[in-house]
């Protein structure tokens, strides 16, 4: 859809949620309230794996308030995970992870709920605890799910069993020879711990259930249509009898994909007869909710001696925790991640999910890559350190360029590597020499997906000439809906956004929707967008020609007008046609949009759900760092983005998408890591998990390249997740520049780079 | 145990029966129904929960509602009450505000900043509000838009 855009895109136009976020008004997930409402809670194991030997919630069922108290034997058949469904709703004979829910407790009141909780009395008799990658996959590993081979599975899916929870892998080319041959062969491991998405507002949800059975969930989601689908599988309620509304999004970014607190919410509804609310505390979002996998990654590369990049080796295995979750569909990512935006002649990576005796892993924007890139980012830097080569000539010299293929096949189009390397090295004065003892610069590079699947949209024009859109497309905060798709549809009304209505995901009331994942909302709703307003404009323009006594095709529509396009004379208002169409019931435009799936050498790959990236788009990071050499504290003076969008819709969000997902890059690079021991998590709390706050992060530059695709909105491409990739490799590459000293664990802490600079290295 | 308390909160006087030992922000958004002020940590570490007592900014999910009275307490709900104070307008306009969660928060640190000094420079907003987490916008238009708020004030606030 690249026709000529209307005047409101390009803009940045105000948000239509933005006065009632700055006023306090906004309705989040953790306002909302139901009349009769009670509260629900979860008591959780102490274990990280344990078999159950009893339950006993005698005492908890005698505080008074208490209406209820679910145990495994009242939720048998309800197992969770979407890909595999390995987890049960709540533990019935064992527990594999520290917080596991044991027992769903609905009260009158939140401290009852509490004080239930503490007195159900659980039996368990320890097992051995498996806390790493390395532990869960030795010979005499114990396995943490001993019945793995009786799950239900997604199609595509490659389990080996044993504690593998899945294994993807990619072939091309003829990696032996070429490694036998090359020149150079460099070989690196490096780790990654896992990081939490830590949205300000954690999970919450409250569920209602009807006299006819109809329940009605209303959750802080990213994807109401896809919960409605996880309810009716894992409860085994039909589609039809669930309906799914949307409250306010205190922030998601992956974390609010799946089901959460809902089914909890709905069991407790449905043997109480009440509403039933249930909101994670931040300890419980920490220790039980599904973060960002950790990763052991190894490869090996080989290179010609002009640097020329030939073939790549790669093994990466992702920590899951105890339940699959999303990880069966991460693991095909990190077979494109690690690959990275360059040219190979032969490739053979394989990804794997390891099950351990942790929370289970879940989504978090951009899932699977940042651990991939930065041990392929880094390991580049190594290669143009050690043939003397300058890593920006390194990386345009292998750059994709248009045409090229990508690594399981796909034809890049569109491709703006070269130009996000270039304008980042440029802002960074990339060439201006060494910055001084202790001062460092790196470069990293990355690319991501636009996720297709299908959207829908109606727009509405009511009695008045109000037009509404109803998008199933989800504001999760990013400006995706209420900014980008909402100035989208009112420029192709021809109207001010301001005076665009929104209604959006609801499954009650909105149309399908794919949810807020894959950095798609804006190309894919906004597309669905331009489609319904295209439908309803034309059913106007038959009204407006009928009245007017000309043809359809002659008329346009801007400023509330419908005129003729020779003869502006000839002209009806909106709200004219809004009482002529009024007689008819008022009319509905409709429209919907999916992508045909990006074709790829399926043969080149196995195991692997996602095989291409759709609508590829591409940036560049780089950053100046200084390094204290008494304490090992590191200083990030500048960081620059480039990135590829497409097409900018709204300058400013898209700016805060790339300005968001730096910060929580930077985050993963320097701070953030979930500690365990024993599988248990140490530091389940923001004093001890930390984030990065304004005197952490210097001002982010930002540069939005714009090289159009052929299929988003006027040539957007997605936005929301690549900025998370790049920063762990840009610092660690400009920590190694500062020190000589190469950083190949997360993360980037002063002990760990005063460590380094005792340790073993190159002079700088 | 459960106390009377009187409390004024955007000039407004209430009388709320508060357990001992109840937080401010627990005694705002349940029993006063101003439910803009946030929680995310309960523990003092994020500024979500940001109420001003007699201007000055607190947290208050760490904020007993007992040392409250006798004190003037604003709330985001009591900032602009004049038309959006100017920082809640900056906010909107210029992109400080995504999922907005951590928005009440930041806009009650900022107004109290402002108040006492009307033109700060980049490092002294970025000090003055290190103390509030946001998830989501990587802080530049946060900084960008009291910035815009100061300079837009001028009998305005
Ligand atoms: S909720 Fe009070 S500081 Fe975080
Ligand atoms: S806007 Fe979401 S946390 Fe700040």
């Amino acid at each position: 859809m690249t026709a000529p855009a209307p005047d409101t895109v390009g803009r940045s136009v105000g948000r239509l949620d933005g006065g009632a976020k700055v006023t306090g008004r906004y309705e989040y997930g953790v306002d909302a309230s139901r009349p009769g409402m009670l509260w629900a809670r979860l008591a959780r194991s102490p274990h990280a794996h344990a078999r159950i030997l009893s339950v006993d919630t005698t005492a908890a069922l005698a505080v008074p308030g208490v209406r209820v108290v679910l145990t495994g034997a009242d939720t048998l058949g309800y197992l969770a995970s979407r890909y595999v469904r390995d987890e049960p709703l709540l533990a019935l004979d064992r527990v594999r992870y520290p917080g596991e829910p044991v027992a769903a407790v609905a009260a009158d009141t939140q401290e009852a709920a509490e004080a239930a909780c503490r007195l159900v009395r659980v039996e368990y008799e320890p097992l051995p605890v498996i806390s790493s990658v390395e532990e869960a996959l030795a010979d005499d590993a114990t396995v943490i799910h001993p019945d793995w081979a009786s799950y239900w599975v997604s199609p595509i899916i490659r389990r080996p069993g044993g504690n593998v929870v899945s294994h993807a892998s990619l072939r091309r080319g003829d990696t032996a020879a070429l490694f036998e041959s090359a020149d150079h062969v460099f070989e690196d491991t490096f780790e990654v711990p896992m990081v939490h998405q830590a949205s300000l507002e954690g999970r919450v949800a409250i569920a209602e259930v009807d006299d006819a059975g109809v329940v009605h969930v209303w959750s802080s989601h990213q994807y109401p249509f896809g919960l409605r689908q996880d309810i009716s599988d894992i409860l085994h309620i039909p589609l039809g009898k669930i309906r799914v509304t949307v409250t306010g999004v205190g922030g998601g970014f992956g974390g609010k994909l799946y089901a959460g607190a809902e089914p909890y919410c709905i069991i407790l509804a449905q043997r109480t007869g009440r509403p039933v609310k249930l909101r994670y505390t931040r300890e419980e979002e920490m220790i039980a909710t599904s973060p960002r996998m950790g990763a052991t990654v190894r490869l090996r590369t080989a290179v010609a001696a002009d640097g020329t990049l030939l073939a790549r080796e790669g093994w990466i295995d992702y920590d899951s925790g105890a339940y699959s979750e999303s990880s069966p569909g991460v693991v095909s990512v990190g077979l494109l991640t690690l690959a990275g935006p360059y040219r190979w002649q032969a490739l053979s990576i394989d990804t794997r999910a390891i099950y351990t005796n942790k929370a289970g892993c879940g989504s978090y924007r951009a899932p699977g890559a940042p651990q991939a890139v930065f041990a392929g980012e880094s390991q580049l830097d190594r290669i143009a350190r050690e043939l003397g080569i300058d890593p920006l000539r390194l990386r345009l010299h292998n750059a994709v360029r248009d045409g090229d293929l990508g690594p399981t096949g796909q034809v890049l189009n569109n491709v703006s590597l070269v130009e996000t390397l270039q304008a980042a090295a440029d802002r960074i004065d990339w060439d201006s020499a060494g910055a001084g003892h202790l001062r460092g610069k790196g470069l990293s590079c990355t690319w991501w997906t636009t996720t297709g699947m299908p959207s829908s949209a109606y727009v509405r024009m009511d009695e008045d000439g109000t037009f509404v859109l109803i998008t199933g497309a989800t504001e999760i905060g990013t400006g995706a809906v209420t900014a980008g798709v909402a100035q989208i549809c009112a420029g192709e009304l021809g109207i001010d956004p301001a005076d665009l209505k929104i209604v959006s995901a609801d499954t009650g009331t909105t149309p399908y929707d794919f949810g807020a994942q894959g950095s798609r909302t804006l190309v894919q709703a906004g597309n669905a967008a331009i489609a319904a307003a295209e439908d309803l404009k034309s059913q106007m323009f038959d009204i407006a020609a009928a009245k007017l006594g000309c043809q359809a095709e002659e008329l346009e529509m801007s400023d509330g007008e419908i005129r003729h396009t020779n003869d502006p004379e000839l002209s009806l208002s909106v709200s004219d046609v809004a009482r002529l169409g009024g007689t008819r019931g008022g009319l509905l435009g409709r429209g919907s949009y999916e992508q045909p799936p990006t074709p790829y050498d399926a043969d080149s790959v196995q195991g692997a759900m996602i095989g291409a990236f759709n609508i590829p788009s591409f940036a560049t990071h780089a950053c100046e760092v200084s390094v204290d050499g008494a304490t090992g504290e590191v200083t990030l003076d500048r960081y620059v983005v480039a990135q590829d969008v497409g097409r900018v819709v709204n300058p400013r969000y898209c700016e805060g998408q790339v300005t968001g997902g730096a910060v929580q890059g930077i985050g993963q690079a320097m701070f953030e890591e979930i500690i365990h021991r024993g599988g248990h998590v140490m530091n389940p709390n923001f004093t001890d998990y930390k984030l990065p706050t304004l005197s952490d992060v210097p001002h982010i530059e930002t540069i939005l390249v714009e090289v159009p695709s052929d299929s988003g909105p006027y040539g957007a491409k997605g936005v929301g997740e690549q900025a998370i990739i790049g920063p762990p490799a840009a610092i660690a590459n400009a920590v190694r520049d500062a020190t000589g000293h190469p950083i190949q664990r997360l993360p980037i802490t002063a002990e760990r780079v005063w460590q380094s600079l005792r340790g073993p290295g190159t002079a700088s | 145990m459960s106390h009377p308390l009187r409390l004024t909160v955007n000039d407004g006087e209430y009388l709320v029966i508060a357990a001992a030992g109840a937080y401010l922000l627990d005694v705002l958004r349940d029993d006063l129904g101003l439910q803009g002020t946030k929680e995310a940590c309960a523990e003092g570490e994020c500024g979500s929960c940001t109420v001003l007592i007699d201007g000055e900014p607190v947290d208050s999910c760490i904020y007993f509602a007992a040392q409250a009275t006798g004190k003037r307490i604003t709330t985001v709900e009591g900032l602009g009450r004049n038309g959006a104070h100017p920082v809640q307008r900056a906010f909107a306009a210029l992109g400080a505000v995504q999922c907005g969660f951590c928005t009440p928060g930041f806009v009650v640190a900022a107004a109290a900043l402002l108040q006492r000094s009307p033109n700060p420079g980049v490092d002294e907003i970025r000090e003055a509000l290190a103390g509030n987490l946001c998830r989501c916008t990587g802080y530049n238009n946060i900084v960008a838009a009291v910035l815009a708020a100061a300079g837009s004030q001028d009998g305005d606030a």
